[in-house]
């Protein structure tokens, strides 16, 4: 490994090694090998449909992907996405089989997420108590006070309004569902946020370093309070796309979600320390890893192996990550 | 280490009792005391022997992996995999056991198979650098996912060794046996973070890695050390879990890294590493599961059992920062 590192250095960068300095790309490089990959190997792999359900598969971590990203990016973790997910969909289910509005329904739920991230945000940001124990509380309070409102037990949803369930059937022009449509929107919202609106560099500023970000003049608290009410209220959208899909409120809906989006978020290259990584990035590895599983599922190999296989890759993108870093870092 | 205690203003924590007035170990011995006074006087039967020995019994399991935790975070790095890998280990320890019928060759498959899953994690975290929270989540799926593809089913008791049942069941005089393994685990681990040279290494770790680099010490292999000790525990308690359970159920331990992790957070010990007590963390451990049992005794739903800890973690912790923040004014 440290030879082979020499060797290049030696040699000047490689066609390929700058190539894999640009993040983004080496992203799409894989992604794009695991999708050749999988249309050689797995039957029914490389379709429209297939490919269009994965996309859709993909909306819920891509849309609350967007939040997390954010919350790192700003120098903390919200690791309550997956408990959210359970509790924004009971006031959903219970507004609309009430109401028979949809509007009405989705209202709810956003205010719901919203003083979920209202309370993550201010316990955070003002209250100074470190996010991983804030969110990690507030996961244990969400997904008890579910289990203690359900009795453990699923709200059907029984108003079966035609647009709520178009959330998870219906397709644009027939052909991308519409659940991909809203994330991959909020995606470009979000995405042009980032890179090109004020606040956006705020956010990096105060993850990079919120000593220098103060002393320029950022509110630190303002920017990480709103990233905490951005990540809830992505994280409800979510929430809301998930209820569509499976026609009720599960009390379970959404364990060890947070994990699967938080594995994304890093193998996307957004730093757990702040201040590094795009919602480019994130997508790409949320992506990555939903073709996978796909893929291997097309292979006929049991969910389990998608499990190992998902971690093993994890640490290696991280660890290849973090070796590359270090190259230019020594370098 | 001097300069950590000096800028967090925390207490010298080599003498027990500066410890015991000076920390947030003083307030959360309060909201035990508290709790248990609170308790007794709506339950009566909160201080009968047999509840006080379930309690305690119901302390062990977490209190020994929280111990190998708590030496891990005063590192400053975290196991999220310790869940997973508890079932693994019981369903591993269970297979050994029914073809071998021998209780040690069961305990060395345990402890191997836990101490080789904290070796990959340290060697992951110290060697390839990838944070801890990261790798140990990737292990957490890996070990998920490698219990079903292990077995599918809860793996039954076969073997009916009456030493194996005592490992759970058992008792030494009136105490359990588990809970006498776990008071042993923690000793030791105790007294190796006040008393010697490596538990002092471990907080300065923790506290400032690059200075401990730099003085000539391997921190590398303190954190491993952390990583493998953490494993062991992790191998001890999946044992004593499946003992109590008669089988290894690979759906064992789910959210048992949440439970482990509050109860040392909640035990003062700081996520950024080089400040914790063990002393703290069987405190946390006790308020954990007094509440619990209150829960329980009350008659309340049991679903409880998961909105109170997640306020107190977040109580516990903002009362520490109001007390700091009174210090440093």
């Amino acid at each position: 490994m440290s030879l082979a590192s020499t060797d290049t250095m030696k040699a000047g960068p490689s066609m390929l090694a700058r190539l894999f300095a640009r993040q983004e790309l080496a992203l799409l490089l894989c992604l794009i090998l695991v999708i050749a990959f999988f249309s050689f190997t797995a039957e029914n792999f490389f379709s429209v449909r297939n490919m269009t359900n994965v996309l859709g598969q993909a909306s819920l971590a891509l849309t609350a992907g967007i939040g997390c990203a954010i919350v790192f990016i700003s120098g903390e973790v919200d690791i309550s996405i997956g408990s959210l997910l359970a509790t924004i969909a009971l006031p959903l289910i219970i507004i609309m089989n009430d109401t028979n509005s949809l509007l009405l329904g989705v209202g709810g739920a956003l205010l719901f997420g919203l003083i979920i991230g209202v309370v993550n945000g201010y316990l955070t940001a003002y209250a100074g108590i470190n996010s991983l124990i804030v969110t990690l509380g507030t996961m244990f309070i969400m997904r008890g006070g579910v289990y203690l409102y359900t009795g453990q037990r699923a709200i059907p949803d029984d108003a079966a309004l035609d647009s709520f369930i178009a959330l998870s059937d219906g397709r644009l022009f027939n052909v991308v569902p519409y659940s991909a449509v809203i994330a991959i929107v909020l995606l470009v919202v979000f995405a042009y946020m980032m890179q090109h609106r004020p606040f956006g560099r705020q956010i990096y500023a105060v993850g990079g370093n919120p000593e220098v970000a103060r002393l320029a003049g950022y509110d630190v608290r303002r920017v990480k309070f709103i990233c905490f009410v951005i990540s809830a209220l992505l994280a409800t959208v979510a929430g809301i796309i998930l209820a569509a899909r499976v026609g009720s409120a599960q009390h379970t809906a959404g364990l060890n979600f947070e994990f699967q989006v938080v594995a994304a978020t890093v193998l996307g290259g957004v730093s757990l320390a702040g201040g590094i990584g795009s919602l480019t990035g994130m997508a790409l590895g949320v992506l990555i890893l939903q073709f996978l599983s796909n893929g291997l599922r097309g292979l006929g190999l049991p969910t389990e192996w998608q499990l190992v296989i998902t971690g093993m890759i994890i640490i290696a993108a991280v660890a290849f990550d973090e070796a590359k870093r270090r190259r230019i870092v020594g370098g | 280490m001097e300069m950590s205690e000096l800028t967090q203003s925390s207490a010298p924590r080599r003498f027990l009792g500066g410890q015991l007035l000076g920390s947030s170990q003083l307030v959360l011995g309060i909201i035990l005391a508290v709790l248990c006074i609170a308790i007794s006087i709506a339950a009566p039967q909160f201080y009968s022997e047999a509840n006080i020995i379930a309690i305690l019994r119901q302390c062990a399991l977490v209190l020994i992996v929280a111990s190998g935790m708590t030496m891990l975070i005063i590192t400053a790095e975290v196991d999220l995999s310790v869940g997973a890998s508890l079932a693994f280990v019981g369903c591993i320890g269970m297979a050994v056991l029914n073809s071998t019928h021998s209780l040690a060759l069961g305990m060395l498959a345990a402890l191997a198979f836990a101490g080789g899953v904290g070796l990959f994690n340290g060697l992951v975290v110290t060697r390839l650098k990838v944070n801890s929270l990261i790798a140990t989540i990737g292990t957490m799926m890996m070990l998920q996912g490698g219990v079903y593809l292990f077995t599918r089913e809860a793996v039954q008791n076969h073997h009916r060794l009456i030493s194996f049942t005592d490992l759970g069941a058992g008792y030494i005089g009136a105490i359990p046996l588990p809970v006498v393994i776990a008071v042993v685990i923690f000793a030791i681990a105790a007294v190796t973070l006040r008393f010697t040279t490596l538990g002092r290494y471990l907080y300065a770790v923790g506290a400032n890695e690059r200075a401990v680099r730099l003085s000539g010490v391997r921190s590398e292999r303190l954190k491993l050390f952390a990583f493998v000790v953490t494993g062991l525990c992790v191998g001890v308690a999946g044992m004593i879990l499946s003992s109590l359970m008669n089988a290894g159920q690979p759906t064992a331990g789910r959210g048992f890294e949440l439970t482990v992790i509050a109860a040392v957070i909640l035990g003062g010990t700081s996520l950024l590493g080089g400040r914790g007590s063990l002393f703290g963390t069987l405190l946390g451990v006790l308020v954990m599961k007094v509440i619990d049992n209150g829960i329980i005794i009350l008659g309340w739903n049991q679903d409880l059992q998961m909105v109170v800890p997640g306020v107190v973690i977040i109580l516990a912790t903002y009362l520490d920062i109001i007390r700091n923040r009174a210090n440093v004014g």
